[in-house]
């Protein structure tokens, strides 16, 4: 028991300490009896030694510090006790009247139990948690910092900076370019027959071949025009909106050729689709019709007769006799004869027709030059034509025309005849660039079925 | 007689040809995508001289491309292109089926796109050709830029077409490229030369459209695409040959005096600056400051085998030339609301006009009506309540007959309630022994310098008879008068079948004796040429002269009837009165 007499010593030698609990130590000293254990060993020291008096000190002097903060022995007088002078009068009266006012106010500010028994009631404070406050390998870092900053001030740049500024910054506007839309009212246009572009084009041409980025050259063939005709076709003078009166009567005539014209095939062909006037029926063949059959004619006897005739004439064919036989050839042989002679002698004859031989050759050549000549106009006529493409034939577009009538006095009342789309459309047509083409037709998939509604059905 | 038996289509035109579908399925494009790719590339159908072959021996009809057409198709980058947009297309209507919005918006984000660019390059390897089929695009732009916008097609490809043909347009104005003007029923028909080549196009009027059914929408817009990225390059390179700024800016001084309006009631914000440009009243701002552009007078070479005299007449035309770029120059011009604004302040501009409008008609004023010094005021009514005195109240026609005519032509037959003459195409060119209407006639010679009135007095002596008839008539209308007479002299002339120098030149009598032998000696070597002749030729040379005067002898029948004409028509207004 040496060591808690030994503390109490100690506690007791400390001069001033108070104990808060001060029951503790005097009842206890007088019970304890001496034991004698052997204390060479270390397990008996644990075992056998009484701390409780030490344990009981140190547990006080924290409660202080946790109460207090700090011990109660070292707090100065002032801090301890106070003057007691009885509640002041004035101020209680004060408190009391607002009572009804503020309870509910007093009530909202109270805190809770449960947040008053959570609160953190000690004085001491916590301790600092050092490892937060700790750097790894902070020297070293520090050290790196300030060779940086010294070789800032020199002015040089480490390499890694060095070589982020001569990366080259990331090509945003171009990419931005490349999904721009090409109707897109604010695009940029730059010289694309210029140098600058023709120099980028041609950077290897070797690589661009191996690496299948070089364009592949235009045939030159392409670039012909599928027409000669002109992109404007200017209209003929009578279409001007106040016309001389003569070249307005010219463009009349036309549009009226062009109107006679397209009549003369409708004509037709209301022409060729009308019924014969022969197979209409008349009432001869109505009572024919009717009658078929029911009348018995002598016609059929006839045919019979004929038939018999018919029969008889395949087998008239008889068998030639040698005689002959010998005078038909005979009478070849002759023939062939004949034959060879006039030829030789008609040769022999052209010999004197030299003359006129000679003129029916050139004529033959002239007919053929002729021919050639006509084909060659014809061709190139057609160059000038709209060429069959597809499915339909190019369709003129109506000649713009207005009548006198119609002809405005002013500009200002003028009325536009016509359709510059559709003009240019068929101008697109007429020079072969697009192949004259119907409006696909709307196809319905399902068939439709028409239901007479019951309302409906009723009233008829 | 051994060998392989030979089959049929194998060889020859059969393998030279593909039909549409297979050359299609050989891209693995839809037929609209084909039919895109065809246009911007430049491929058109072939028709086949004998289809039958071609055809494999059926006569049903078919678009045919050429074979190495469609394998040299098979190259283009751009068919990648439609095949990822297909691709996008899919996965975007599933996205939208799904309801996966922010997979919808990726997508969109990320949405293919292409580029004319190198085809352009490639269809038109220098900038000339590019010229030479640049009527095409700008018939198409013109168009376009007219359209309302309301789905027939995109606002953006309005938008573009709009901005280039301002573009254009103010090109020509920087140039003064513009030659012939001509307003028919369909629409206006423009020409200008531009670096030698001559450009015909065609605009529209304006809110003229009613939209056909039976065009396709999807081909148009296919070529307009493609018209715009060529239209938009030609651009940018004219303007720089003139040393102007692209996309084009106005002039300092012209903008601040433009400044000065309230430019939020006429446009958005964004739109003003285009609004402004293409009223085409200021000029643009160049490169380079417009005091260093004085003009040098280009040192002339005689080039060998070019004698002095048609050179003379090269420069005289020049000089001709250069006197129509600058015909409105000094004039000041002011329009009224109800005439087409644009088509006429853009003939004034191109002439080196000044003009003006009303400020509640379009952005883009300079001055006002009360505007002292303006001479000429274009109003399409029959009367104006307040007059100013020192202007002229003319009716547009006069201006687009100026243009033609290359002079300014007397303002009386153009003003307010005037019947007007007709106006002429400029475009046709009449050939000696063409009918030549009477209206064209009078303009030629006021174009020779030659007036009305002095030619009166020359008719005078020539024949009393006609004198005494016009004074029978009422002398009222001094200029109709002078119209009338000089109308019969041409036609008499005609009717004569003799030129007109000789008689220009016959009062002259120091003049006329050089000229009159050296004719005649000519006329002399002209017969015996024709003396020389051989006989087949002679036939040749007859047949071409018969042909010849067959057409004086009609030109003349027409002008008989136009005679007959007019004076049916005097003796009706005579009747009248």
């Amino acid at each position: 028991m040496a060591p808690s007499r030994r503390t109490k010593r100690v506690v007791a030698s400390q001069p001033g300490f108070l104990n808060l609990k001060s029951s503790s130590g005097a009842a206890g000293l007088p019970s304890i009896r001496r034991k004698r254990v052997n204390k060479n060993k270390k397990k008996n020291w644990n075992k056998h030694s009484d701390i409780n008096d030490v344990t009981e000190f140190l547990e006080d002097v924290r409660h202080q510090e946790r109460t207090i903060g700090g011990l109660l022995s070292e707090k100065s007088d002032d801090n301890l006790f106070f003057l007691d002078v009885g509640q002041p009068k004035k101020a209680e009266q004060k408190v009391a009247e607002p009572v009804d006012g503020k309870k509910r106010k007093g009530k909202a500010v109270r805190p809770l139990r449960i947040d008053l028994i959570l609160q953190h009631d000690s004085l001491v404070p916590p301790p600092k948690d050092v490892l937060a406050y700790q750097q790894p390998n902070a020297k070293k870092l520090r050290r790196i910092a300030q060779k940086a900053e010294q070789l800032a001030a020199k002015g040089v740049v480490p390499r890694r900076q060095k070589q982020l500024l001569n990366r080259r910054p990331a090509d945003r506007t171009a990419k931005k370019a490349v999904t721009e839309a090409n109707n897109n009212p604010d695009r940029e246009y730059y010289d694309i027959w210029g140098q600058e572009c023709e120099s980028k084009d041609t950077a290897d041409p070797w690589y661009l071949q191996q690496t299948g980025k070089k364009r592949v050259k235009r045939p030159e063939k392409l670039n012909e025009k599928p027409s000669v005709l002109p992109a404007v076709e200017v209209i003929a003078p009578g279409g001007s909106y106040n016309p001389d009166f003569f070249s307005h009567q010219a463009l009349l005539q036309e549009a009226h050729e062009v109107e006679v014209k397209k009549q003369k095939e409708e004509d037709k062909i209301e022409r060729q689709l009308a019924v014969n006037k022969e197979h209409i029926a008349t009432e001869e063949t109505i009572l024919r019709e009717q009658v078929e059959g029911l009348v018995e004619e002598e016609t059929e006897e006839a045919n019979e007769e004929e038939e018999g005739v018919a029969v008889g004439a395949i087998t008239v064919a008889e068998k030639k006799t040698e005689r002959q036989r010998k005078k038909e050839r005979a009478y070849k042989v002759k023939e062939q004869l004949r034959q060879a002679n006039r030829y030789q002698n008609d040769k022999r004859q052209q010999l004197f027709q030299l003359r006129s031989i000679k003129t029916s050759i050139k004529q033959e050549e002239q007919e053929t030059k002729d021919k050639q000549k006509q084909r060659k106009a014809k061709q190139e006529a057609q160059k000038a034509q709209p060429r069959r493409l597809g499915k339909l034939k190019f369709k003129a577009q109506d000649m713009e025309v207005q009548l006198s009538d119609e002809l405005a006095g002013s500009l200002r009342q003028l009325k536009p005849e016509g359709s510059v789309l559709k003009d240019r459309f068929k101008s697109l047509q007429k020079r072969n660039l697009i192949e004259p083409r119907e409006r696909a037709k709307f196809k319905r998939r399902l068939k439709l079925k028409y239901v007479e509604k019951r309302a409906f059905r009723e009233i008829t | 007689m051994g060998g392989l038996q030979k089959k049929k289509y194998e060889r020859g035109s059969a393998t030279n040809y593909i039909t549409r579908n297979k050359a299609r399925k050989k891209l693995q494009l839809s037929l609209p995508d084909f039919r895109r790719l065809c246009i911007l590339k430049g491929i058109y159908p072939h028709e086949p001289k004998h289809k039958k072959k071609v055809n494999k021996g059926s006569t049903a009809p078919r678009t045919f491309y050429l074979l190495k057409d469609i394998r040299f198709l098979l190259h283009e980058p751009i068919v990648g292109k439609f095949r990822e947009y297909k691709v996008f297309v899919r996965k975007l209507k599933k996205a939208y089926g799904k309801t996966e919005w922010s997979s919808v918006e990726r997508l969109k984000e990320n949405k293919p796109a292409y580029k004319l660019d190198h085809i352009i390059k490639e269809r038109y390897p220098s900038f000339i050709d590019a010229l030479r089929d640049i009527d095409d695009a700008l018939c198409m732009c013109f168009l376009f830029s007219t359209f309302a916008r309301t789905g027939k097609c995109h606002v953006q490809t309005i938008q573009l077409c709009r901005r280039l043909t301002v573009e254009w347009m103010n090109y020509v104005i920087a140039s003064r490229a513009l030659k012939k003007v001509f307003i028919s029923i369909k629409g206006i028909y423009y020409q200008a030369e531009v670096m030698g080549q001559l450009i015909t196009w065609l605009v529209p009027y304006q809110f003229s459209h009613d939209h056909p059914t039976d065009v396709d929408y999807r081909v148009m817009a296919t070529f307009t695409e493609f018209y715009t990225t060529l239209l938009g390059f030609i651009n940018f390179r004219l303007y720089h040959s003139l040393n102007l700024i692209y996309p084009p800016k106005l002039d300092v001084k012209a903008e601040s005096e433009l400044k000065e309006e309230n430019d939020d009631d006429y446009a958005m914000n964004s739109e003003s600056y285009l609004e402004k440009l293409s009223a085409l009243s200021a000029s643009l701002a160049r490169v380079v400051s417009t005091a260093e552009e004085e003009e040098a007078e280009l040192d002339q070479f005689p080039v060998e085998g070019e004698d002095m005299a048609n050179m003379e007449a090269r420069e005289k035309e020049q000089k001709q030339e250069e006197a129509q770029k600058k015909l409105f120059e000094g004039l000041k011009f002011f329009l009224n609301r109800e005439v087409p604004r644009e088509s006429l302040a853009f003939l004034i501009r191109c002439f080196g006009g000044e003009v003006s409008w009303d400020k509640s008609v379009c952005i883009g004023s300079t001055y006002e009506v009360t505007d002292e010094t303006i001479t000429h005021q274009i109003v399409d009514r029959p009367n104006i309540d307040k007059q100013y005195i020192n202007r002229y109240y003319i009716q547009p026609q006069w201006v687009y007959d100026c243009v033609n005519a290359k002079i300014i032509l007397p303002v009386e037959d153009y003003f307010l309630g005037v019947t007007l003459p007709p106006h002429l195409s400029p475009f046709v060119e009449e050939k000696d022994g063409d009918y030549v209407p009477p209206e064209k006639l009078k303009i030629m010679a006021l174009q020779r310098g030659e007036k009305p009135a002095h030619e009166q007095e020359e008719e005078e002596e020539e024949d009393e008879e006609e004198e005494e008839e016009d004074d029978n008539e009422e002398e009222g209308d001094d200029s109709e008068e002078a119209e009338e007479k000089n109308l019969k002299k041409m036609e008499e002339q005609r009717s004569q079948g003799k030129s007109l120098s000789v008689k220009v030149t016959a009062g002259k009598v120091k003049v006329e004796n050089p000229a009159r032998l050296e004719q005649e000696e000519k006329a002399e070597e002209k017969r015996l040429a024709i003396m020389m002749m051989k006989k087949k030729e002679k036939y040749l040379y007859d047949k071409i002269m018969f042909g010849k005067k067959r057409k004086v002898r009609e030109a003349n029948k027409l002008a008989a009837k136009r005679k007959a004409h007019d004076d049916a028509e005097k003796s009706k207004k005579k009747a009248r009165k």
